[in-house]
Formats: structure tokens, sequence, C-alpha cells
């Protein structure tokens, strides 16, 4: 890249992927896979940790802002692994003194006491995976916990000291009425966590759903079903401030915060993704890691269980930009634009030209959607892309 | 060679009754080529014609076979087209020769199109020779056929040959008989030279190669031609024949069939149905030439990429240097940017163009509905040709719109008759005669072309399990209650859309094609309102409703290059849509317009 601005080292996030589940669901594209009998923790630790070795090596002396156990289902690992990993990162790497450090844990796989000791182990956001409050729901997503068990995985949360829990909801589910998916999204605030993310169901390829689609509600429905859900939101104080998160003021997930203001990030763990600035090439990189388990765990012992690198160009910097930043209600800065991407932001608003207006906001100080480009965030970067030969 | 011993024949055949494979077994009984040179159907040379098992090009070969009667003959074979929307070619062929093989599937009987062709050989004074083929199915019935040959044609056929050109069986007395009942050609070696032009094609190495007839006189290297009509001159570089690989010879004589290689760079210098003579010493008079042959089907092509106009105009170029049947004239449509505006013989004719443009030269075009061609008599008296809907004058400027229309004969047997009679009726068909022929009916209809464009023969085929065959020609311009149907998009008129239609069905014409474009249209980000509308008055309306919204609710995480691939994938799909104001118009709406009728 040939930076036009003065482009500067972006605040430095860790993602940890954790690659196994009980059962894996229909509607998941992710990469995980079913745990069979026993996980070999140990092993696969050893080679988060050598992964996350060569990677400090190539971005020395940088603050972690954040830490996420995404996957997967994190919360099938110990508790001692779990710690393990964090004193891992905490001696090999410098860590912010207000550091979130987020894991995803699915109801049905863990007890009271564990969540203590993640607690203890210095995980201080949990993000739970509740999909619906509704039984039939709850089967029809394949999912291995019911409505019980996930009110009972909540309260576990609170009980083991966790203040800052998500829980994700998913909508637009099979057979669910109007009705329904309002009554989760009731129940999920009566329950006070600090965040919610609020996802359509979408069907993806490679899924068992793209295969075997079951009957959703008509589009029109999910549009009221959003709505709806978005009102209930908003009136017990959740704001929009991304397309599928919500939050009480000043509780916004810092990490997921970071990927969309194009900050950096590590990524280790199998399939895991990374993105790192270097100003002194000056460069941008994304960088990935072997995505089966097995193959992972071999290459991190041996050599580097990275499958591949590459390095972005000024089309590519400018357009995965906006497909993050465009995402969060307020949009960004020419400031943060320019010091993130290395691009002057007179050729951004030149490529806003071929933009219908009624879908964007241009300020003095940024740009953000209207509302309507908001609704239409897939047409507005449509319009961004720039065909590749 | 002597020309007692020339022959010059053709084959009728409808399509599937086995031309193809009857001259791949005359040329190799005949040792035209090795077996090793002998690839499948050698006649059909354009990888189209092989796919689609049809001829759409003249060809000739010729043959030397040692006869019975210890004399060598030299066969020349013009191979002829099997298709109506080719038959004008049909002609050509056989003015070329002194007989002709009606060659007809001993299982399936007569069918139209060869009726057409055989009376066409008869005229022109052809001694037509029945055969048999294919009886070595077991469904063949030879004598039913036989008689269905008298019935239908009235020609006698109780001597017609049985072969079977898959086997080999019956070749050579068909070889026989064809040397002892197709006379020689006659014609002065002497007089001035008379050659016929019968084909000409761009080849890109010689130039253009016109094949010809000599009727008078001999034609040889080194000698000086001259075009009669245009008076052009040109030093012949080379003669020969093909058998079927091209054979360069001293000299062509009268009675030969063959070609001219003689420096020509355009194929209008050396039009098909021309004479060509000596310079030095010119024929008084040329032959009878043949009819020009006048496009009776239109259709706006634009490339879906503006930027392709360029290429596209240049292949059309290089396809008419081959094909002089094509005519185009540009085109600039609100709806479609720059294209062209192109003249088809038929269907058939279209679609050929339209794959070769999009094989060969690797374009991706936009068709609109063909139309065919309308007369206008408007208010002062002057009178208009029609090829666009669009260009139709306003409706107070007009005194009568005239459509083409065909006679067209249809052969079927008996039990589907009923059927074709209905179809033939709804197609605004007048019926002109009815004849029962042994198992077969013969129905002779005058009916609009333009019914016959929309999707007649696919409907003749499926009313008639495939069975019935059918054969026209232009007979007149005739006037009829016709309007003018506009497709209003957004409250706009997209001139692409727009079809002329007979004032009874114009509104069930108009909803159908508003019902179809709603179907077509996808949904997107601002309602989509449809409007059928004759003049000023809608006569149908309908809507696409908006989109509500339009994001991917999951990102994820820290893999942005999926998210990005899936918006690609979204953006390519739309590059085969055209923009019409705001709204996107998919590529198959712009032929809806020819579907809705077929259910």
């Amino acid at each position: 890249m040939n930076p036009e601005t003065l482009l500067q080292t972006p605040p430095l996030s860790l993602y940890v992927h954790i690659p196994w589940c009980v059962r894996k669901c229909p509607y998941c594209d992710f990469n995980s896979h079913e745990a069979g009998k026993e996980i070999n923790e140990s092993a696969y630790i050893a080679a988060l940790m050598s992964d996350l070795d060569q990677e400090l090596a190539i971005n020395q002396h940088r603050e972690i802002k954040s830490i996420f156990f995404g996957g997967g289902t994190p919360s099938l690992f110990s508790a001692e692994s779990i710690n393990n990993i964090i004193e891992d990162v905490r001696n090999k790497a410098l860590l912010s003194t207000d550091i979130e450090i987020t894991l995803e844990a699915n109801p049905g796989t863990f007890e009271q006491q564990k969540f203590s000791d993640y607690r203890s182990a210095g995980v201080n956001r949990l993000s739970i995976g509740i999909q619906s409050f509704n039984d039939d729901k709850l089967q029809r997503l394949g999912r291995i916990h019911d409505s019980k068990q996930a009110i009972m995985a909540i309260e576990s949360a609170y009980a083991a000291g966790f203040e800052n829990i998500n829980l994700d909801l998913m909508f637009g589910l099979p057979a669910q009425s109007v009705a329904e998916a309002i009554e989760d999204v009731e129940l999920a605030c009566k329950l006070q966590p600090s965040h919610v993310s609020h996802y359509q169901l979408t069907i993806e390829s490679n899924t068992y759903f793209h295969k075997h689609t079951p009957v959703l509600p008509a589009t029109d429905f999910i549009w009221d079903m959003q709505q709806h859900c978005h009102d209930t939101l908003n009136k017990h104080d959740y704001l929009q401030y991304e397309v599928s998160a919500f939050a009480q003021a000043g509780k916004q997930c810092l990490h997921n915060i970071n990927y969309w203001t194009f900050g950096d990030y590590i990524g280790i763990g199998a399939g895991a993704h990374g993105k790192l600035t270097d100003i002194n090439k000056p460069s941008i990189q994304r960088r990935w890691k072997q995505r089966q388990p097995a193959a992972y765990i071999k290459h991190a012992a041996r050599e580097n269980p990275c499958s591949g690198t590459s390095e972005l160009d000024q089309s590519d910097i400018l357009f995965e930009f906006l497909l993050n930043a465009l995402r969060l209600r307020h949009g960004f800065t020419y400031e943060l634009f320019e010091q993130r991407t290395g691009i002057n932001k007179q050729r951004l608003l030149e490529a806003c030209e071929n933009i219908d207006p009624d879908l964007l906001v241009i300020s003095e100080t940024g740009l953000n959607t209207s509302p309507r480009g908001f609704d239409f965030l897939n047409d507005v970067l449509e319009s961004f892309l720039v065909s590749k030969k | 060679m002597s020309m007692q011993n020339i022959r010059n024949f053709s084959i009728i055949a409808h399509i599937d009754h086995g031309k193809s494979t009857l001259a791949d077994r005359l040329i190799q009984t005949c040792e035209g080529l090795t077996s090793r040179e002998m690839q499948e159907q050698v006649l059909d040379s354009m990888d189209l014609e092989r796919e689609r098992g049809i001829t759409i090009k003249a060809q000739s070969v010729t043959l030397n076979y040692k006869a019975n009667d210890g004399e060598t003959y030299q066969l020349n074979f013009i191979d002829t087209p099997g298709h109506v929307d080719f038959s004008y070619e049909v002609s050509r062929s056989l003015s070329a020769c002194e007989g002709a093989l009606l060659v007809v599937d001993a299982s399936q009987g007569v069918e139209a199109q060869s009726v057409a062709n055989c009376y066409t050989a008869i005229e022109q004074g052809l001694e037509v020779i029945p055969v048999l083929n294919k009886i070595d199915l077991p469904a063949a019935d030879p004598d039913r056929v036989i008689h269905e040959i008298e019935d239908v044609i009235g020609l006698e056929a109780s001597h017609a040959c049985h072969v079977s050109a898959k086997t080999g069986e019956g070749i050579d007395e068909l070889l026989e008989q064809l040397v002892r009942e197709v006379p020689p050609p006659e014609g002065d070696p002497d007089a001035p030279l008379q050659a016929l032009i019968i084909d000409s094609w761009f080849d890109p190495y010689v130039g253009v190669i016109v094949l010809v007839r000599v009727k008078q006189g001999s034609i040889k290297p080194r000698q000086k031609m001259l075009i009669m009509s245009n008076k052009r001159h040109f030093g012949v570089d080379e003669v020969g024949v093909f058998t079927p690989k091209r054979e360069s010879q001293q000299v062509l004589n009268a009675g030969q069939v063959g070609y001219i290689i003689a420096g020509i760079k355009e194929i209008d210098s050396a039009r098909v149905g021309d004479t060509i003579t000596l310079a030095s010493h010119p024929a008084e008079q040329p032959l009878e030439g043949f009819k020009q042959v006048q496009p009776r089907v239109f259709a706006g092509m634009f490339p879906v990429d503006a930027d392709d106009y360029d290429d596209f105009r240049d292949s059309l170029e290089k396809l008419t240097l081959n094909d002089s049947s094509l005519s185009y004239e540009p085109e600039n449509s609100t709806a479609l940017g720059f294209g062209f505006r192109i003249g088809f013989l038929g269907m058939l004719h279209m679609e050929i163009i339209q794959e070769r443009l999009e094989r060969e030269y690797d374009l991706d075009l936009i068709t609109t509905a063909p139309t065919v061609v309308y007369q206008v008599l408007d208010t002062k008296g002057e009178l208009i040709e029609i090829h666009n809907p669009a260009d139709l004058p306003e409706v107070n400027y007009i005194e009568e719109i005239r459509e083409p229309i065909i006679r067209t004969n249809i052969l079927v047997p008996q039990e589907y008759v009923g059927n074709v009679i209905s179809l033939c009726i709804e197609k605004r068909g007048v019926q002109k005669n009815m004849q029962y022929l042994g198992r077969q009916v013969s129905l002779v209809y005058e009916m609009p072309l333009s019914e016959v464009v929309m999707d007649f023969f696919d409907r003749l085929k499926s009313v008639s399990r495939g069975y019935a065959s059918f054969d026209y020609d232009f007979v007149r311009f005739q006037a009829d209650k016709l309007v003018k149907v506009d497709i209003l998009i957004n409250g706009e008129r997209v001139d692409a859309l727009s079809i002329i239609a007979h004032q009874d069905v114009s509104q069930r014409r108009g909803r159908e094609v508003a019902d179809k474009m709603k179907e077509l249209i996808p949904r997107q980000m601002f309602d989509v309102a449809i409007q059928a509308a004759i003049g000023r008055h809608i006569i149908a309306r309908t809507n696409v409703k908006a989109l509500r919204k339009n994001v991917t609710a999951k990102c994820y995480g820290g893999d942005a290059t999926r998210k990005r691939k899936l918006l690609e994938k979204q953006k390519a799909g739309k590059k085969r849509m055209k923009q019409f104001g705001k709204v996107e118009i998919p590529q198959e709406a712009f032929l809806a317009v020819l579907k809705v009728d077929s259910k």
C-alpha cells in the first residue's frame, strides 16, 4: 500500500477460537465440529500457546485491549484450560488495565461452579447463546437446551459475579409468530443483561438448513418482527449501535467495536482470522489459520499454523473499512477513516458520489447511513464494490 | 470427364430423417474420404449445425463412382438445409441439380417440409427419386410410406429404393439408380461462360469462396472473370471441387459444380444468384437468378455491457460475411441503450445467430421479443415499414396497419387433426383446404406470421405429440385491427417491451405480459409499478412490492473476505439485469412477451 495520510497503529484485540460443540446446529456455518467423546484440551491449548508466540513475535510491545473466546462452544473447555490461556497471554503480552475478556457459553454445557471459576480466571464478560426462550423454537433450531436451562444459565452467571452479560437471540425462526418473537425479547429484557445481540436467522450455504430448508416466516412478517422487537429493546433502554447489537449505556462490546472500527486483531485457534497493520512497512495484512482442528494442532506444534496471508490493496482497504464501519449506527469520523486506512478522505467522498444520496448522511465530520441506508446496507455496500478482474 | 458421366443431385429430407447419415454413407462408399478422415456427418461443418443436427448453409461434395456398367461417374452432391427458416436456400441448391433424392423415414412417413421442397424440385424440372431410409428399424413400414408418398405428393414410388444409411444396406442399388435415372447436365462447353453463384462465403485465408454451377462454357485459373450484375472484374486464382476436402482442378466445365477463388474481399461483390462470365468473351445474358430473401422476423439485440458495443458491431460484420440473409441497423433504446435491430429469416435463424454471437464472439446480449414486419398506411397516404413496435406512429396518424400473412401447409395424422384445427383458429388462421391422404390429413391455412413467430411451432408439436409438421410461405400484407400495447414501469414506457397485438386479444395479452413482468422482476428497494397501456388507456396494472430491508444480520467476526464474496456474488447476479431508472429488470423479462401464451 501507499498511504496518502498518516496511517496509525490501531488498538489490538485477541480472538481465541475453540472449534468444538456438543452438536452442530443446523443453521451454523462457523468453523465448529462435534466434540465426540473427549477433546484433547491440553494438546489444543499447547497449540494455541505456540500460535500465540508466533503472533506476538510480529506484534511486539502492543497492548491488548480485549480478548474474546469464541466458537464453537468455549464453555466446553474447563475453567483451568481457560485460565491457562489467559495466564499465558498475561505472561507474554501487555494487557490494558481495563481489558474486556469475553467468553461464549451455551446453556447446557456448564454448572454454577464452572462459571465462578471462569470469573476467577479473569473472564469479565459472558456471551450466552440463548437464541430463544421458546422450547418449540429451540427444538426446531436443533439446540441442546430448553428454556428452563436458558434461564438457569443466566441466573448462574449472575450468581458467579458476572455483571457484563450478552444474550444472543434469533428471530425469523421456523413457525415463529410476531408475538413469539416479541415475547423472547421481553423475557430477555426482564433478565437485565447489559447487552443483547438480536440476529435474524439466515440460511447459509454449507449448512443442514441450506439442504433441508425449513419454512420460514414471509419476509414482510420478519420485517414486522424486527420493528416490534427493536421497539421493545428501545423501550427497555437497549440502544442499537450496530445492525444486530443492542446495549445499555456504556456497555457496548469493546471487542466487536474494534472489528467494526477496523482495529487490529490477532486470531489464534483453528480457522481464526487476524488483521494486522504495520505502519513501518506500511501494510495491512490478513492472516488465517488451518481450519481443521487436527491439522491446526499438528502445524502449530511443528512449524506454523498459519494457512494463508494476504496484503490488502487500497481498494480492499477502502471497501473492507466500509464493510465494517457502516454496520455501526452512527458510522465513523473522517479522522478515524484516515488513521485506519491511510487513505485521503477525498477518495472516500469520491466513492460516495455513486451512491443514492437517500442512503447516506455525509456530514462535516464523518459518514453514516441514513435510516433507510441502514436497512439496505447490502445495497449501499454493493455500490461501493469495485469489481476486480 | 465427359458431361454424359456427370450427375448433379440434392437430397430432400426432413430433419431427423437421416440425410446427413446418408450423405456420409455415400461419401464413404465412393471413398471421398479415407475412414480415418471420416468424421461423423462431415457436411454439417459448423459446430452449431452438428449439435442441432441441422444444415444451415448449402455445401457440395464431388464423388467418383465406378458403376456396374464399368463407367466412372462424377457425382456432385449439393446439400440442402432442412429447416423451414432456410427454405430459400433449398431452391438455390436445387437449381444446380438435375435430380433429387427424396429421403423419407420408413417408420415416420412424409413430413410437410419435404413435401414443399419436393414440389420445388418438381417445378424446377428435377428427376425426383424416392428413397425409404431407416428400413432396419423394427417400426419401419415401407408399404404404408410408399402409399403415403403417392397420396400426399403424387409421386410414383413403387420403385423406391429401400436403404439403411446406418447399416449401409441398399446403398449400392441407390447409387446405381441415381446414375441410371438422373439425367446428365446439358450445356455447351464452348459457349461463353455462364456460371450461377449458388453460395459464397468468406474464408479468412483465401477471401471469398464462390460455389458455382457452370451452365455454359468453362473457367480456369488466370482467366479474367466478370460478375454480371455489378460489372466487377476479378482474376481467377483457383478453381476446384469439394471431395469434401477442397481440391483444385485445371478447369470447371459446363455441367460441373465447383468453387472459384478470385481474391474477392467482400461477399457483396459475389452475391448468391448472380452470374459469372469471362471478361474476354462475356455471355450476352445473365442466368435467371434467385429472389433476394427478405428477413421476416426482427428483434433488437443489445450488449449487456455498453462497453461491448464496438465488439458487437464487429462481430455482426463478420457474421454477415457468411450469412448474406442477415441484415441489421443500429437501434437506440431508452431502456437498453445502443444496440442493433436485426432481421432474421425465422425464429431458428434468430436463435442460431444469438448463440453464435454469444459462443463464438463471447458477447453477453439481451434480445428483445421478436416481431414481424408491419406496414402502416399513414393519414398522408404513405406506406411505412415498421420493424420495431416502438416506431409505430401515434394512433391518430395511422390509417391502417397491415400484417404479413402466410400460407401454411400442415401434415398431421388423423387422430390429432381436431387439436391442430383448434390451434389454427386460436392463431387467427383461415382454413383454405383440407384433404385426407391415407393416414395423414393435409391442412392449408392462411394465418398472420406474427402468430407463427410466437410459439406456433412448439404448440403444434405439443398438440400432435410431435407428429404434425408444417411449412409456410409469405403471401401478402393484409390490414387488420391491430394495436400497440405498451408496458410502463413506474409510469415510464419501456420501448423494448412494446408489442403489436390484435385488438380482440390485446387486453388479455396486456394483462398477461404485466403479470409475467411481476413474476420476473425481483423485489427491490422501491415499489415497482407495472402497467400495460394501449395509447393513453391503462388496461392492466400490478406491482412488485418493495423489499423492507437488505442487510446481513451477522458479520463473520474477523473474516471480512466471506462477507465480501457474498456481496460480490449478489452484484454479479445483478449484472444480468438492466437498470431502468431505479428499477432493475432482468434479461428474461425482455423475452417474456413471447412466453405468456405457452401454458
